[in-house]
């Protein structure tokens, strides 16, 4: 089948074009054999969709376009644009194509043949249409702006100066936007972020992460600027678009656009930042300012859900090859909705649309892992839902008309936007469901349960045929040696590990592991000889991967604190220094003395829990009969996924924000004079007393 | 790299744009055959004829495009490179390494483009990358491999035979009609590219003498 349609491509590009100057007009005629019948065209931004009846029998279709006046005579010389074949979309009874790379605003005519092996059918009647221009009502200020890219018609990459002044010319003329400098790259560019939403953006990182916002990242590697350039014109289109269902949209929730981390790789061309470091193996260990900027901004306005945009070199793959995060930590939910986000929402709406999506990898090329580092399993264990977004780099034997030009640079741009168009209406149909698998891998991964994965990826199963073709990602299952089976309660850090200076990173800019460890936003906890990080946290399924010496690429070899109780203990228990409960049962009171730790994860405790001055106190998926008492703790207080009879005090505690998510509480919730106060990361508490002052939102 | 930061906000599409509405009358006769219509683009009142030549033309700016060949005769050789749509590398290189300055030389020089798809089949991603942020006096070294002393026509070239570049190293130049072998390696497959004091001719395979470090492993992207 696949060598048939090779050489079925190797015989179209023989072809003689169609005659120069032949009239675009075709009367009615009578249909011939296995002639396409029923073609459509609807224009998109940047591309038209064309459809058409399946012929049986039809191993692939060839897509023509042929440039035209407005009297519909033809201006150039035919060309074959596209080649439909079955592996393309998922309902191959309703072919499809998404033409592209012409210039926006030009008109051409269209047809379609089917070919049978590779002997060609008659065409189809033509079908014209003037395809749509940038963007914008040039005589509507805001609308009327134009990217570099735009105006150079895909010759020239909009350049960091073109970048800045566009960016600030929409901050300035739209109410919806904010423009966030989000951190200086290593050659101190600003790091941009467009925050829109309507009327107007919420105005605080706290208040844009109550609307459970989308992320784009634009432009990873400097020499892959296709997504960057779809970032401005969306950025353009939430911006000055009138249409009510975007409005709407956007008034329920704000998205975040960052079109360039990596200034200085793309003013260089160069993949990596300044250093040469490829940022796209660095969202975990964040050795470079550019990635803890993105890192930051995650911690502060937390997307649940994110592209990720990049170009890819293979030539016979789909359009746009997609990975979710599939690393095995990673919360169950958060991998199964990102695959539904992208077999279900991009595969179902590519083949309305005429885009290939497929998984990364498509059809037999070799694909990078990227593993932890790489953004999209780094934002998975972050429980945010998120795929990785490549632009097909060359034209290949499905749209020939295309060299290493302007009609690529346009496909691959168009492509990018139309991604991202589809992402904020996936994440606007979704929201429920994202929100839902959110809350529960926040949960899961505070729980500290089941076993830990070092490095290793889920399975992707093989689409059904015949999408997408013939190969899934490689299967990277963990090794015995890259899986822990135990996990420890936390990791301890010395002095020197937590607070030393470090080699890695660029000269003159290293961090230390302290701010790493906070620009992730984890729960440290200052112990007599160290820092105590507790796996039960939201972000679980990362601590080992950065803090446990087996891990394959670590940031520092932490000590294992296994857990101090895992059986039952029947009276009071009275804590000094640390004590980790997990999978335990109290029959008793729990009094931590003033500067110790308690760490309790899964357990059972019947009878009350007191932590006044604690030095740090976890308490999640537990149970417990009694009051729980947070009051005058200096470190970290986390309690997530309890269920809890009993009030529940979070009073004056002096250290980061308590992070109070997805209890159940019978009883009072009462929270007062916190240094910070208490969140909830939109994961509710149910409540059945009064939740006071600083609680009343959580 | 602050050079860029610094440099005036107005795009250099913008100009080009704003002269294109001059509708100055150009003749251009490209590759891409009988297009006689009018064709701005230049921000020069003298009328010039452009005409490349190669395979790789069709798929260039042409015609009223921005970026067509005949926009380009009066800007300076690093400018102009950065409307060359399959030299994205050779451009980032010339910013990277300075050699702006040695391109616009009053006595003019002959620059011999590679493609980026001739860079990419030389280098590995991780190669160019310290190329092009780390070792750029190599990379300099590189460049000037492909800049040749005089504005010269490939006929030129051809005639000649044998071409000194900057670098000092002896490039043979053969073939017929518009098209030229240099180096018993390249072909020209856009050539005669007119510019401010400079011929760009795009090329399809690095000179010079560096090693090639492309492989496999480049189709790990992500």
């Amino acid at each position: 089948m696949f060598s048939t349609l090779l050489a079925a491509v190797l015989a179209a590009t023989a072809m003689p074009a169609q005659a120069f100057g032949q009239t675009a007009t075709v009367a009615q005629m009578q249909a011939e054999p296995n002639q396409v019948q029923d073609v459509t065209v609807v224009q998109g931004d940047g591309y038209a969709t064309l459809a058409w009846t399946h012929v049986d029998g039809a191993t692939d279709y060839q897509i023509e376009r042929t440039p035209i006046a407005e009297d519909g005579t033809a201006t150039g010389n035919a060309v074959i644009v596209g080649v439909w074949r079955p592996n393309r979309q998922i309902n191959n009874d309703k072919p499809t194509f998404a033409d592209a790379g012409f210039a926006p605003g030009n008109r051409f005519q269209w047809r379609v043949r089917a070919r049978f092996g590779t002997t060609a059918q008659p065409y189809s009647t033509a079908v014209s249409g003037a395809t749509n221009a940038h963007w914008g009502n040039l005589s509507t200020p805001g609308q009327n702006l134009r990217t570099q890219w735009e105006d150079t018609l895909g010759a020239q990459y909009t350049s960091d100066v073109n970048e800045y002044a566009y960016t600030a010319a929409i901050d300035e003329l739209s109410e919806r936007v904010r423009v966030v400098e989000i951190g200086r790259t290593i050659n101190n560019r600003p790091i941009n972020m467009f925050v829109i939403g309507y009327p107007t953006p919420p105005a605080t990182p706290e208040a844009v992460a109550a609307t459970n916002p989308l992320a784009v990242n634009c432009n990873v590697h400097g020499n892959e600027p296709g997504d960057r350039e779809a970032c401005f014109i969306m950025a353009r289109q939430l911006a000055f678009t009138d249409d009510a269902a975007t409005l709407d949209r956007l008034s329920k929730t704000t998205v975040l656009i960052v079109p360039t981390i990596n200034g200085d790789g793309r003013a260089a061309n160069s993949r990596g930042n300044s250093t040469g470091q490829d940022l796209n193996r660095d969202y975990s260990l964040i050795r470079q300012p550019e990635t803890q900027a993105f890192v930051e901004m995650v911690r502060d306005y937390r997307p649940i859900a994110s592209y990720d945009g990049h170009e890819y070199g293979n030539t016979n793959t789909g359009d746009l090859p997609m990975l979710s995060p599939r690393h095995q930590n990673v919360a169950q939910g958060i991998f199964d909705e990102s695959q539904n986000m992208i077999e279900g929402h991009m595969y179902t709406q590519g083949a309305k649309d005429g885009w290939w999506a497929c998984p990364y990898g498509c059809t037999g090329a070799s694909v990078g892992l990227g593993e932890e580092t790489i953004l999209r399993n780094t934002l998975g264990l972050k429980n945010t839902v998120n795929s990785l977004l490549e632009l097909r780099s060359s034209g290949g034997p499905t749209r020939p008309d295309e060299g290493n030009t302007a009609n690529n640079r346009r496909r691959k741009t168009y492509s990018a936007l139309w991604t991202f168009t589809q992402f904020f209406a996936y994440h606007s149909a979704n929201a429920s469901n994202i929100t839902t698998a959110r809350a529960e891998a926040i949960k899961f991964q505070s729980a500290n349960t089941g076993r830990i994965v070092f490095r290793g990826s889920r399975p992707i199963p093989a689409h059904p045929a015949p999408h997408p073709g013939d190969t899934p990602p490689p299967l990277d299952a963990p090794g015995q040696d890259q899986i822990l089976n135990q996990p420890p309660c936390a990791y301890k850090l010395t002095e020197a590990q937590y607070n030393g200076a470090r080699t890695d990173g660029p000269t003159g800019r290293q961090t230390t592991v302290a701010q790493r460890l906070a620009a992730h936003g984890w729960k440290v906890i200052k112990v007599a000889d160290g820092y105590l990080v507790p796996l039960s946290q939201p972000e679980r399924g990362l601590v080992p991967l950065l803090l446990d010496g087996q891990a394959a690429e670590g940031l520092v070899d932490g000590e294992r604190i296994a857990p101090t109780l895992t059986g039952t203990h029947n009276g009071p228990l009275t804590v000094s220094g640390v004590a980790c409960l997990a999978g335990a049962t109290v029959r008793g009171p729990i009094k931590v003395q003033p500067g110790a730790t308690l760490i309790v994860n899964g357990s059972s405790i019947n009878g009350p829990v007191d932590a006044s001055g604690a030095a740090g106190f976890v308490l999640t998926a537990s149970t417990v009969q009694g009051p729980v008492n947070a009051t005058g703790v200096r470190g970290p207080v986390v309690l997530v996924g309890n269920k809890i009879s009993g009030p529940v005090n979070v009073v004056n505690n002096t250290g980061v924000a308590p992070l109070v998510a997805g209890n159940t509480v019978n009883g009072p919730l009462s929270c007062t004079g916190n240094t910070h106060a208490p969140v909830n990361l939109e994961v509710a508490n149910t409540v059945s007393g009064p939740k006071s002052s600083q609680c009343a939102r959580v | 790299m602050t050079d860029t930061l610094s440099r005036a906000a107005t795009p250099a599409a913008r100009r080009v744009l704003a002269g294109a509405a001059l509708t100055l009358l150009i003749a251009v006769t490209g590759c891409t055959g009988a297009d006689d219509r009018d064709a701005g683009g230049a921000d020069t009142a003298t009328p010039v004829a452009v005409t490349v030549a190669g395979p790789l033309c069709d798929q260039l700016p042409a015609g009223d495009e921005p970026g067509n060949p005949a926009s380009l005769v009066s800007q300076p050789a690093d400018q102009a490179l950065q409307w060359i749509p399959v030299l994205t590398t050779f451009e980032a290189a010339v910013r990277a390494t300075g050699l702006a300055a040695e391109l616009a030389g009053t006595n003019g020089v002959t620059i011999l483009a590679p493609t980026d798809d001739a860079f990419a089949a030389k280098f590995s991603r991780t190669n160019l990358d310290e190329l092009l942020l780390h070792d750029t006096d190599k990379l300099r070294g590189l460049l000037r491999d492909h800049v040749v002393t005089g504005s010269l026509p490939v006929a030129e070239l051809v005639a000649a035979g044998t071409v000194t570049t900057l670098a000092g190293t002896s490039l043979t130049v053969t073939g017929s009609g518009p098209s030229a072998r240099v180096d018993d390696r390249a072909d020209t497959v856009c050539a005669d590219y007119q510019v401010s004091n400079a011929r760009i001719h795009v090329i399809n395979h690095v000179l010079g003498t560096l090693p090639t470090t492309a492989s496999d492993e480049d189709d790990h992207h992500s």
